[in-house]
């Protein structure tokens, strides 16, 4: 077949040209557009008509960015808390994976039925009473508050990621392992887990994203300066009345080029464990 | 160590060990207890108490006083009509991007990382990212959609001023935001669909119009339902975009529930009442995932 339905008209290379330009521009045409931003001077900034391309180009923005607010503790509390919150998820993911996928459950529907209800759960109606829990055991402003949640977060997609890379491995490995003396769980973690390394990778980053990501738990619970997340330390640039939108961006940019690098790193993993885990948007 | 004397064989003759059963799933249980289920059922029973953390005063049972005041109450019924105007706009409108970015996406490219880039990058972007990106874009005198407009001879538009322009700016950045994941999981769909059928009915001399209505779109209906769903419960949700593009601004006219119940909760302290308004949203989703679950079924 040679293009899509929608484009019966033109065909080929030209057409494929056109139509990888479009998803680029729609793609990434708003992070280049930040990425100009934050290399203008505020004196370009405010001119009109508007211009496209920095005329002086500038760092200051960045440097401005990082004094005016603590960027460097954000950018290090959103990587610990998405870092913590995976380690666990991917915890308790590989145990729970590895009992659906291969011990002959009586419950497995029931189970796996269960998980998919949690990732559809919104995440508002938490707000509420882990607000209260929180605040109750003293964790607000602590990187538990974040931790504890965004590790269920994740947690259905990392399941249903694991089970079907855990049903790929053959199951005569185990069992030599364990001829040779190991325990299950010891075949588990020394065999099957290695084995299925692509899979917990790709779960693994799929919990650092959206962990990364999350915004209303991380303003409600997290709220001293010290504890905020990048999403949330982001928007404390902006005064009642004034808008520094190039130092604004040089944040944005600082936010987003990390995850952009794993992203770019590993994208077909990242494609495969979306596609597998169904998750949300 | 010969296995038939190994006691721990025991394990691979009874795959279905009890035991181990439990104790692998028990992490998982623990968590999904304490953060999920314990939470929910708290929920609905703080719902039905007056319980506010500034008056000092233990919770008093008020049964179902909380719903009473809430259908009295102006500003729930407007963030409730902004979250479903929102759910009724972005949900179609990120499902036909989406649509068409993963039937453009789905083209014989000769390299297919920057298509793929162009997907995921907008998927992985932080929507309070985008909230404020977006309101930069539509900045009424230094942002680029105006200029753009002047360019081609339109008007700008202050957008921010009014809530009309407001909700259309915030809709447009929530389907930008929302229908990269949706091309990602439709493409999944398109690229399991056999090239055959495509063949098949080129040799049937059906046209590419027809063959999109009668082999892709059917094709495609398990991967447009999961799509659906998970995109229609996020979407009742939306927090995010709005918060940081219009604070709910201009004069609270595009709040959505969700920022009621945050306002509710952490601004006033008013559990109670916060907890209604979430037991609506809880009740909303539920109805939403058995509707569409329903449909699923029904058309097999």
């Amino acid at each position: 077949m040679a293009d899509s339905p929608i484009f019966g008209l033109l065909s080929g290379r030209p057409l494929r040209l056109i139509v990888a330009a479009i998803l680029l521009i729609n793609g990434l045409f708003p992070a280049l557009w930040i990425l100009l931003t934050s290399l203008k001077t505020d004196a370009e900034l405010t001119r009109t008509p508007i211009t496209w391309l920095p005329h002086a180009p500038t760092l200051s923005n960045y440097a401005t960015a990082f004094s005016d607010q603590p960027l460097h503790l954000f950018l290090f509390n959103s990587f610990m808390v998405a870092l913590l919150s995976t380690v666990l998820t991917l915890f308790v993911s590989v145990l729970a994976a590895y009992a659906i996928a291969r011990l002959n459950l009586r419950y497995r529907g029931v189970i796996l039925s269960a998980i998919v209800a949690v990732s559809t759960f919104p995440l508002v109606t938490l707000l509420v009473p882990l607000f209260e829990t929180m605040r109750a055991l003293s964790l607000l402003n602590t990187w538990a508050a974040l931790i504890l949640p965004y590790a269920v977060l994740s947690l259905p997609v990392c399941t249903l990621i694991l089970v079907s890379f855990f049903e790929t491995i053959p199951r005569d490995l185990e069992n030599a392992a364990m001829i040779d003396g190991c325990t299950r769980i010891g075949a588990l973690f020394r065999i099957v887990v290695p084995l299925a390394a692509p899979g917990v990778f790709t779960a693994g980053i799929l919990a650092f994203v959206n962990a990364w990501d999350e915004f209303l738990l991380a303003l409600s619970f997290n709220s001293s300066p010290q504890l905020r997340t990048l999403p949330v330390g982001i928007q404390m640039y902006q005064g009642e009345f004034t808008f520094p939108w190039p130092v604004i961006s040089a944040a944005l940019i600082v936010g987003i080029v990390p995850v952009a690098i794993l992203i770019v790193i590993f994208q077909e993993r990242v494609v495969a464990g979306l596609t597998t885990g169904g998750v949300k948007g | 160590m010969t296995a038939p004397h190994n006691p721990r064989f025991a394990w691979l003759t009874d795959p279905g060990d009890r035991g181990l059963a439990i104790m692998l799933l028990a992490p998982l249980a623990l968590l999904v207890t304490l953060i999920v289920v314990y939470p929910v059922l708290r929920l609905f029973y703080t719902s039905l108490f007056d319980h506010s953390l500034t008056s000092g005063l233990p919770p008093r049972f008020v049964g179902l006083q909380n719903f009473g005041l809430m259908l009295d109450d102006p500003t729930f019924w407007t963030t409730l009509k902004n979250t479903l105007l929102i759910t009724l706009v972005t949900v179609p409108g990120a499902l036909i991007m989406g649509l068409a970015m993963a039937l453009m996406a789905n083209m014989p490219f000769k390299y297919h990382w920057p298509v793929r880039l162009s997907l995921l990058i907008p998927w992985a972007l932080p929507l309070a990212f985008a909230g404020l990106i977006f309101a930069w874009f539509f900045h009424s005198e230094y942002g680029v959609v105006n200029d753009i407009l002047r360019r081609f001879g339109f008007q700008p538009v202050i957008w921010f001023n009014s809530p009309g322009w407001s909700m259309t700016a915030i809709c447009l950045t929530v389907i930008w935001k929302t229908s990269s994941f949706m091309a990602l999981i439709l493409l999944a769909g398109l690229q399991t669909i056999p090239r055959s059928l495509y063949e098949a009915a080129d040799v049937d001399g059906a046209g590419k119009l027809r063959q999109f209505w009668e082999i892709t779109l059917p094709l495609l209906r398990p991967a447009i339902a999961v799509a659906l769903i998970f995109r229609t419960i996020t979407a009742l949700q939306t927090f995010d975009i709005p918060y940081t593009m219009t604070a709910g601004g201009p004069g609270g006219s595009t709040a959505t529930l969700a920022m009621y119940i945050h306002q509710n909760t952490v601004s006033f302290l008013d559990l109670g009442y916060g907890s209604a308004l979430a037991v609506v949203m809880f009740l909303l989703s539920m109805l939403v995932t058995v509707l569409y679950l329903r449909m699923i079924r029904a058309r097999g």
